[in-house]
């Protein structure tokens, strides 16, 4: 939702309204109003101290294509937990639809020389009919999706490793396909203007599309409106007739899509499919990135922007840390605090604003 | 202040809505046992009964949200099924619940227009034209006498009253044939009640929508209701015109539970 602009009920000095007082409540009330600007500024100062500590290195082209190449699969399948957080839902079984739809890709066209976009288009179907099968049983079958979704990430993850036996394998080479989606690498020689400086960013700008279009769809049409009203208020958006159970099956085949894409976008970039490509780990960092963007598990709110930037900050950690010289898992515990204070904060400045009306 | 200065209803008024032989049971529970009743164009029809009558489960079946067992509705003359909320809006049955419906991360004129938005087309796109509804919400609810701080505040920034007005002055805006308001003045005060009262009232002088009301207060049925149907553990008990009634018998019947015969 767009930063409310307008002024509070005139009433702030009745009873039972209260004007933030302190620093502490002022920060709050700009945090609640702008959430989006908040995590920017917190991307902003972590970014800056990382080109310090690493000399410069940080904000090079060639660093920055690898950060913004992992912003860009956080930050796809980022978008897409939010959308099913806004609704009160989650998916948990992203990461191995990351791993299965481009396995599926790659099989396909090894097997059948299907052109690799013909069976890139039939990873995304698998993706979205994986999303059709975890709405349903949520919806219909009324298991929360917390349980629906770990069951199918664990079916699914033990479909495709038992495919090959955990085997990669290597995906056929068809351009202009691979170069659109990610097959080049920044190298040191290349220019931010060239075209292969250029395609090695386009992981990244591929993400930034699809941001635009789903915080349009999510604030300016009335898929969004009765996304937002589904998560807000389930039993009064079905009083005055959205169709909540529809909404939320349609946000669990964007989920998948989205997953399959990032996991499709994943495989070009690599020449290979891997088994365990995508993994719990992916799931949970896909939802870091979300909780640390401003978006709440409560439902009913959310942003779209907030999970690219939290999905920058999320890559920006993992390759940061790395850089100036840390031991990579100790990102993890930069990573899991930032998490627990993202969340106390959404919580906190939610309560808030229901309490102080701000 | 008994019928105001409102004419009574004409007797000749044509019967728009009829639910007729309405049972429903939620598993165990018995809500209702054989409940007709009966809505003439324009009229005010009060549902009164204790809790746990069976009122809220009569008109969620009315406005689609319940299936009846048995009994069947005849709306307009003609029988219907309503499968779910959006079916007997559409057919202009707009239904206020207690709760209200109204979704609190939304904005005034979002919450107004839930349902039956309005578009534009931008670049082949059909997006929501929030301009337009926003300003439709502000004339409407002006011309309702409807104070809210802006319509662009999210309505859990407002007051009971004024989300009362909005749920209100939302199911009147599509000029509904029948509105049914479940309790409209629970947990208002008394000048905010006095506000949705008035509403309703307005409402019955122009004698264009029929109205099902819901109301606990005595008081308050015999200010602005045509007839009256008590609700007793999922019967009707007493179907009268308020001028034939008394607060006095109604109070009687609460009292004895059994019915205008029995007294």
């Amino acid at each position: 939702m767009p930063p409310s602009t307008q002024t509070a009920p005139k009433a702030t000095n009745k009873v039972g309204l209260r004007v933030p007082t302190t620093a502490l409540e002022t920060v709050l009330v700009i945090l609640s109003r702008y959430r989006e600007a908040s995590i920017a500024v917190v991307a902003i100062i972590l970014a800056i101290y990382f080109q310090l500590a690493s000399n410069g290195a940080f904000l090079s082209s060639q660093e920055l294509s690898v950060v913004l190449r992992d912003t860009g699969r956080f930050g796809l399948i980022a978008v897409a937990e939010v959308m099913l957080m806004i609704t009160g839902e989650i998916d948990l079984s992203v990461g191995s639809t990351f791993s299965l739809a481009p396995y599926v890709m790659v099989l396909l066209s090894l097997t059948w020389a299907f052109p690799i976009a013909v069976s890139a288009l039939a990873g995304i179907l698998l993706g979205l009919l994986i999303g059709l099968v975890n709405g349903v049983i949520t919806v219909s079958f009324r298991v929360p999706s917390l349980i629906t979704t770990v069951g199918t990430f664990f079916l699914l993850q033990g479909v495709v490793v038992s495919i090959y036996n955990s085997q990669p394998v290597v995906a056929p080479v068809q351009e202009p396909f691979n170069e659109v989606f990610g097959e080049n690498l920044y190298g040191p020689a290349d220019s931010v203007w060239s075209l292969h400086g250029l395609t090695a960013f386009t992981p990244f700008l591929w993400t930034v599309l699809v941001v635009v279009v789903m915080a349009v769809v999510l604030n300016r049409t009335t898929f969004g409106l009765h996304t937002i009203a589904t998560g807000s208020n389930i039993v009064g958006a079905r009083e005055i007739g959205v169709r909540t159970g529809r909404i939320k099956v349609y946000n669990f085949m964007i989920a998948g899509a989205f997953a399959a894409g990032a996991g499709i976008i994943n495989t070009t970039q690599f020449a290979s499919a891997d088994p365990l490509a995508g993994g719990p780990f992916l799931t949970l960092q896909a939802i870091a990135a979300a909780v640390i963007g401003g978006t709440s598990l409560l439902g009913g709110s959310g942003t779209i922007i907030g999970a690219l930037i939290g999905a920058f900050v999320v890559a920006t950690l993992n390759n940061g840390l790395v850089m100036i010289g840390a031991q990579a898992t100790v990102s993890d515990i930069y990573l899991g605090t930032a998490i627990i204070v993202a969340m106390i904060l959404n919580v906190q400045v939610d309560r808030l604003r229901a309490r102080r009306r701000l | 202040m008994r019928q105001n200065d409102i004419a009574a209803i004409s007797p000749n008024a044509p019967v728009i809505l009829e639910m007729s032989h309405i049972s429903k049971t939620f598993g165990a529970v018995t809500a209702l046992v054989d409940v007709s009743i009966r809505l003439r164009k324009g009229e005010v029809l009060a549902l009164v009964g204790d809790n746990g009558a069976g009122k809220s489960t009569l008109i969620k079946i009315l406005s689609g949200f319940h299936r009846p067992d048995t009994g069947a509705i005849v709306y307009q003359g003609k029988q219907v099924h309503f499968g779910s909320p959006r079916e007997a809006r559409a057919v202009g049955i707009e239904t206020v619940y207690q709760d209200l419906a109204l979704i609190n991360d939304l904005s005034v004129y979002h919450n107004m227009f839930v349902g039956r938005e309005y578009h534009k087309h931008v670049l082949g796109f059909k997006l929501l034209d929030n301009k337009k509804m926003r300003g439709l919400a502000r004339t409407y609810l002006d011309t309702l006498g409807i104070e809210v701080p802006s319509v662009s505040s999210t309505v859990d920034l407002l007051s009971g009253g004024q989300r009362q007005s909005v749920a209100v002055a939302r199911s009147i805006y599509s000029s509904p044939t029948i509105l049914v308001l479940d309790e409209p003045l629970a947990a208002l005060g008394v000048r905010e009640g006095a506000h949705v009262l008035g509403l309703i009232q307005n409402l019955r002088q122009q004698r264009s929508v029929s109205i099902i009301l819901i109301v606990h207060n005595y008081n308050q049925v015999f200010e602005v209701c045509d007839r009256i149907n008590f609700l007793h553990s999922g019967e009707i008990v007493l179907d009268a015109s308020t001028a034939e009634t008394s607060e006095e018998e109604l109070i009687r019947i609460v009292k004895s539970g059994l019915g205008r015969q029995a007294v």
